[in-house]
């Protein structure tokens, strides 16, 4: 190997070196790329949970710091709910307690003097929080009484809730699995439940038909209709024991004391 | 005639045969030390510390998530200029088969979870998102409840006592012990939660989430049991059960028979009235005949 070889060789790997180094500094780096990996689009967050936002990028360095020279490639994210500011991040995972409803979610990034870059990148998604469960069906059943029953003139009504959740009427229309119950007496409007305790009713003799069903944040109906009715005989003094009813007795007595009392009246009159 | 070629001096040789083997000795060390980097280097393993496996989290709290992942380095993913290094990535975090978290170091993390069975996977990715080959993860399964982590729950009836007298309306008030009363909204059982059903003999009479005392109406009239009893979100038993029966006397109370003692009461006036009528009118007509044998 002589002198040659050796310049050729050394040249060589400096040069691999040296274009190594450089290429990373030196070269423009490709834009910064934002994407978001979960929530997915118009999801669901059930139960109250906070929403954990997941978020990649690509040729950008996260940080937490906010001084020191800006680069077009280095700095953090902010994020946006329903257009205002809510924090700050210089990890991929957020996580945001968002009160119930639709909510638009948007990162930005931004330089390390909080500035957006230039063309801005961003990344949003829609999501709607709800204190019901995120996925199933809403069901509503009448536990007691049954369909038909024979009940007392006062009774109470339990029934179950499944994949819903009763809150106070009022909050934000459109949120899933969330609402409460409108009590139907009769065909018309009785009452509305904003919990899961038994109805209590103290109704008059006769047949009655009660009906509950689950109705949204904003009264409406659910789609589909969501509704259960029981049809019921109140009969007062159900279940009492009564060995001996006097009381036609007495009625009869009554009577008949009674026009005792204005015979003999009248025979003193007639007397007199 | 060519001219003889001229021999090396002996310095000149011996700094050529010496560079040779700097030359050889470095070449030699640069191979060595790429391809250790790749056959020697430890494969990256992944353990969950915390929570243990069927662990219960308790009293709706979040999870807590403790980790070691050894021959990794946790980087940012993304960062400029990042080339893929072996052993070198960030971690995704599932639940349920949900990504909840992508992290960048090995720092414990909070993790809300709803009540029932749930699956927290760990999973060591490289820095282009891909998972190792072989795959690392790690695995564990909890249990969460808004109930408490221990004991055995159980239920007492405070009132009505034993053999009591009631009328058709009656506060049934009970203490529970290790078990949280939770709206059943379909959602998973879960350990020391439910809800209460009250039963008149065996009929369900009724459903209750409340600790406070629930009024039962419309009593059938005799001797009856009360149960009160604890059930999972699905309305099934206990296992062991856990309820309390009190036996008690319901009778008609005294308003029930209101219209009865009325009727009998008026019924009563209206034959002393009668009475009185009567014996007035034997007593004028007895004055009459001593007035009429007086005349004579």
């Amino acid at each position: 190997m002589n002198a040659r070889t050796y310049a050729l060789v050394v040249a060589t790997v400096g040069m691999l070196i040296a274009s190594g180094i450089a290429a990373s500094e030196g070269r423009a780096a490709p834009s910064p790329t934002l994407s978001i990996v979960s929530p997915t689009p118009n999801a669901v967050i059930g139960n109250g949970t906070p929403v954990v936002v997941v978020f990649a990028v690509t040729n950008f360095n996260l940080t937490a710091s906010t001084n020191g020279t800006s680069s077009p490639n280095s700095g953090h994210v902010d994020v946006f709910v329903d257009g205002a500011l809510a924090v700050t991040a210089s990890v991929n995972t957020i996580v945001l307690a968002l009160p119930f409803g639709a909510h638009a979610i948007r990162l930005q990034l931004v330089a390390i003097n909080g500035s957006a870059l230039s063309p801005d990148v961003t990344a949003s998604v829609d999501v709607v929080v709800t204190r019901g469960s995120a996925g199933g069906i809403p069901g509503l059943s009448i536990v007691v009484p049954r369909d038909g029953a024979l009940v007392g003139t006062d009774f109470t009504v339990s029934f179950r809730v499944t994949n819903f959740v009763l809150v106070a009427p009022g909050g934000p229309a459109g949120v899933p699995n969330e609402g409460h119950v409108r009590v139907g007496l009769d065909g018309a409007y009785h009452a509305t439940l904003t919990d899961e305790a038994p109805l209590h009713l103290n109704l008059k003799d006769g047949p009655h038909a009660v009906t509950l069903e689950l109705v949204g944040n904003d009264d409406r109906p659910l789609s589909p209709p969501v509704t259960v009715s029981i049809n019921l005989t109140v009969q007062a003094l159900l279940g009492r024991v009564t060995p001996f009813d006097a009381t036609p007795f007495l009625a009869l007595a009554n009577l008949l004391i009674g026009l005792g009392i204005l015979a003999a009246i009248y025979r003193k009159l007639e007397a007199r | 005639m060519t001219p003889p070629k001229s021999a090396p001096t002996p310095p000149t040789a011996a700094l050529r045969s010496s560079s040779t083997w700097v030359l050889i000795a470095l070449i030699t060390l640069l191979v060595v030390s790429l391809s250790s980097s790749h056959a020697a280097a430890a494969t990256p393993s992944l353990t969950i510390l915390s929570p243990t496996e069927g662990a219960v989290i308790a009293n709706g709290t979040p999870v807590l998530v403790h980790f070691l992942a050894s021959n990794f380095a946790f980087v940012q993913p993304g960062r400029v200029g990042q080339v893929g290094a072996s052993n070198e990535g960030h971690a995704n975090v599932f639940l349920d088969s949900q990504s909840v978290r992508l992290l960048t170091d090995a720092e414990p993390f909070w993790l809300a979870v709803t009540s029932g069975a749930h699956t927290i996977r760990i999973q060591l990715v490289a820095d282009n998102g891909t998972p190792l080959n072989p795959d690392v993860s790690a695995t564990v399964g909890v249990v969460a409840t808004q109930g408490p982590a221990g004991g055995v729950p159980r239920v007492e009836i405070l009132s009505p006592g034993p053999l009591e007298s009631t009328g058709h309306g009656t506060y049934v008030s009970y203490r529970i012990e290790n078990f949280t009363l939770v709206e059943p909204r379909g959602q998973p059982n879960a350990p020391n939660e439910g809800h209460v059903q009250l039963l008149v003999g065996t009929d369900v009479v009724m459903e209750a989430i409340q600790y406070e005392p629930v009024l039962l109406v419309s009593l059938p009239e005799g001797d009856i049991t009360i149960t009160v009893r604890l059930v999972n979100n699905d309305n099934t038993a206990l296992s062991p059960d856990a309820s309390a029966t009190v036996p008690i006397h319901v009778i008609a109370s005294s308003s029930v028979t209101l219209p009865l003692v009325s009727n009998g009461g008026i019924a009563l006036l209206l034959a002393f009235v009668l009475i009185v009528l009567i014996l007035r009118r034997r007593k004028a007509g007895a004055r009459q005949s001593n007035a009429g044998r007086g005349n004579r």
